[in-house]
């Protein structure tokens, strides 16, 4: 860190005054520099004790059998056998692999396709739009929190709000999120309804689109829907990209909803037993922390991996403006 | 085209990368101070889950204690069941468990077979923790390897309760002691025609039931640290309920999933989806405030004499405590001075110590509470012994069992395929 505090001074592009004075000064520059990392201390600290020690740690116990009730004394090593025995030795693994997969791959695009709705019709001017915007918004400040969640298994039970809706039009409903066949649709769908936060960055990005290009293509005498095909969507792609990057992963760390509905069991019958959970159950019901600690380093380099694969496509798909003449 | 820049492309970059490291890698730990003085006066911290009125109970016994030992003073913290282990779990990873916690019966083991709580034979033997008015089998029963892992803090044991007003009202008679499952069964089908209200909760889920039933059998849930059951057994269970269930004696699965749920508001019995619920007999009078309609309750089916005296909650001893004997002195207090048992009633199951049980039943206005200890007692008067402690792993077999069960009431599996996932599956559990 002493070389990164010392070498601007060689680094910028030495013009003018300003810089003779630099030169002229070094001490000072450097106690600017001790003075920004003091500013940066209450940060680099949590950074280093409540994220990058523990990080380290969890890689190290992941080779080994700790169990969090034991002696550190009587923790083993145990090499690569946590990620022997996920891969080829747990059937429950590979199936919150796939209860994840299908969480994260239906919930993501169909979030992202209702914050672009509902900021394409948000983005004309009308009144009480900024209303509207707010009360949209809203569910997911309450994004990952219990009580919404308590409150989401009480409305598609089975005497739930969500029921009586159905009752209108006379169909029986059930207790949904009691049924394996449908508890994880009722987790996609309070994902999906929570999509406030990528509505507010697409509206964001679509104030950004400039007026001329729709005018131009007014005059050609483009239709509504080629105006979003040409301009709109080529135009938000960075922004449509950072929010399928953000909410991939997001959907892929699904936990707090699987935990309430199912009080942190996964069931009925393992439908809703996401990645994290399963992680969560072995780590702290079973006491497998070493094993729970190599699940979560493998979670890491998958979502990784998936992440690297989307910036992969996005070379094909995503039009960056400030790139070209 | 340069004057458009919906999002440079650099900050898009760096923003996905700080979201991807801000990954939920980190598993929190907290710690707190130790509570010696060097004064003479002790500090003991005291660790409990529950609700508000178990909290004022325990707070009202410590104080009396304290008044009679005004150099001991308690750090008391207590929180909902839910995510109780996990904190009691991290304080003990961080060499900084309670003096004094308390437990049951499912962790226990995992407590103990990782020498997380002190031995307390010692005290026992010594009478410096009386256990000699216990009822029979709780000292057994609070035993792992051989050491004494706990205190039990109160019996219960396994009650069926009913809905006594829905079944008057229909004409129904009550079911009583000693029927037979099939014959239970069979009663059901008969109540649930004429209440309109399923006949039985299925407690093919339900750990506890299908251990009394293993016992009446000849068998054990666990033989040590192995499974006391076959695979043949498991599904000869899962046959019996899937009769239950294609008979219309129980409820469909969605509702039984809904009872599978050990909170004392959502069992079915309250919720007026099922006549019966399966729980522990002394959760009578919690059950009954959450119901107009009268409850009452009586033994499992079959023979009730291999129910046993289950210690339903314990009070343990952290190893690294500094003051193990002034802990051990607190435990002899609380479960054996008239005065605490007085204060702490039946919250944690009936007063391990009979004389206080009898003391607690004589000053008693609650009918629940009555009923419970007058069918505790004439139970517990033809209690064999009491199988050991579940091991390690039991908890794991307990969901192991909901999963597997449900997976035949929803019709996913038959029973014998239930019975080989689960049997498998517990097998691992308690293995590793």
């Amino acid at each position: 860190m002493a070389t990164t505090t010392a070498r601007p001074s060689s680094t910028r592009p030495p013009a003018g005054p300003a810089a003779a004075q630099r030169r002229g000064r070094p001490a000072r520059h450097r106690t600017d520099g001790i003075a920004g990392y003091l500013f940066l201390s209450p940060w680099l600290l949590g950074l280093l004790t409540i994220t990058a020690i523990p990080m380290l740690m969890s890689l190290y116990l992941s080779f080994t059998n700790y169990d969090v009730l034991s002696d550190w004394e009587s923790m083993e090593w145990v090499g690569l056998d946590n990620y022997r025995t996920m891969f080829t030795d747990d059937p429950s693994f590979w199936h919150a692999v796939q209860t994840t997969l299908v969480f994260a791959l239906v919930a993501t695009p169909l979030k992202l396709a209702a914050a672009l709705g509902v900021a394409l019709l948000l983005n004309r001017p009308f009144k009480g739009a900024g209303l509207f915007r707010g009360l949209f918004y809203l569910p997911s400040l309450l994004g990952g929190s219990v009580a919404l969640a308590i409150v989401w298994v009480n409305m598609f039970n089975r005497d739930g709000a969500f029921n009586s809706f159905l009752s209108w039009f006379g169909i029986e409903g059930k207790a949904w999120v009691n049924d394996p066949d449908f508890a994880l649709g009722t987790l996609i769908l309070l994902a999906v309804w929570q999509f406030g936060a990528p509505m507010v960055i697409f509206l964001a990005g679509l104030k950004q689109v400039p007026v001329e290009l729709y005018e131009a293509a007014s005059v050609d005498g483009a239709s509504p829907w080629r105006k979003f095909i040409n301009i709109t969507l080529p135009m938000l792609s960075p922004v449509i990209f950072f929010n399928l990057v953000l909410e991939t992963i997001n959907g892929f760390q699904g936990f707090t909803s699987a935990f309430v509905l199912s009080n942190g069991t996964g069931g009925p019958v393992d439908s809703t037993l996401m990645y994290t959970l399963h992680l969560y159950i072995k780590g702290w019901n079973e006491y497998q922390m070493g094993y729970a600690s190599a699940m979560a380093w493998v979670f890491l380099l998958a979502i990784g991996l998936v992440t690297a694969v989307v910036f992969r496509t996005g070379r094909f798909w995503v039009h960056y403006s400030d790139g070209e003449d | 085209m340069t004057a458009y820049h919906p999002l440079p492309r650099r900050r898009v970059l760096s923003g996905v990368v700080a979201a991807v490291l801000a990954l939920p890698l980190a598993l929190g730990a907290c710690s707190s101070d130790d509570g010696a003085a060097d004064d003479g006066k002790i500090e003991l911290s005291f660790f409990w889950w529950g609700g508000e009125a178990r909290a004022q109970l325990t707070e009202q016994a410590l104080a009396l204690y304290t008044s009679k030992h005004p150099e001991v003073t308690f750090k008391k913290t207590w929180q909902a069941n839910q995510g109780y282990f996990d904190k009691l779990a991290t304080l003990t990873a961080g060499n900084d468990a309670p003096d004094i916690f308390q437990i049951d019966d499912n962790y226990l083991a995992e407590y103990a077979t990782r020498n997380v709580t002190a031995d307390l034979s010692e005290y026992t033997k010594s009478g410096k923790i009386d256990v000699s008015k216990f009822q029979k089998g709780l000292v057994d029963y609070s035993t792992v390897d051989g050491k004494v892992a706990g205190v039990a803090m109160g019996e219960n044991t396994q009650g069926l309760v009913y809905n006594k007003a829905k079944l008057d009202a229909a004409g129904v008679a009550v079911p009583t002691t000693g029927q037979s499952w099939q014959e239970h069964i069979t009663w059901a089908k008969e109540a649930a025609a004429k209440a309109k209200i399923a006949g039985t909760m299925d407690p093919s889920a339900d750990y506890k039931a299908f251990w009394v039933w293993l016992r009446q059998q000849g068998k054990e849930f666990y033989n040590g640290s192995e499974l006391g059951f076959t695979q043949a057994d498991v599904q000869a269970w899962f046959e019996l309920w899937k009769g239950a269930r294609d008979g219309k004696s129980t409820p469909t699965a969605d509702v039984i999933h809904e009872g599978n749920a050990t909170d004392v508001t959502k069992q079915l019995v309250v919720t007026n989806k099922a006549l019966t619920s399966w729980v522990w007999a002394n959760q009578l009078p919690e059950l009954q405030k959450n119901t107009k309609d009268d409850l009452a309750v009586i033994a499992y089916p079959g023979d009730a004499s291999k129910q046993w005296a289950r210690a339903s909650m314990y009070f343990s001893i952290y190893r690294g405590s500094k003051h193990k004997d002034v802990a051990a002195d607190v435990l002899n207090f609380l479960a054996n001075d008239p005065e605490a048992g007085k204060i702490l009633g039946t919250d944690r199951g009936l007063p391990s110590n009979l004389d206080i049980r009898t003391q607690v039943a004589a000053s008693t206005d609650n009918e629940a509470m009555k009923e419970t200890i007058k069918v505790m007692d004439e139970l517990g008067k033809n209690f064999g012994p009491a199988p050991t402690v579940p091991p390690k792993g039991h908890s794991t077999v307990r969901s192991e069992l909901i999963k597997a069960a449900e997976e035949a009431q929803y019709g996913r599996a038959t029973p014998a395929q239930a019975a080989e996932q689960f049997f498998a599956a517990s097998q691992a559990a308690i293995k590793r």
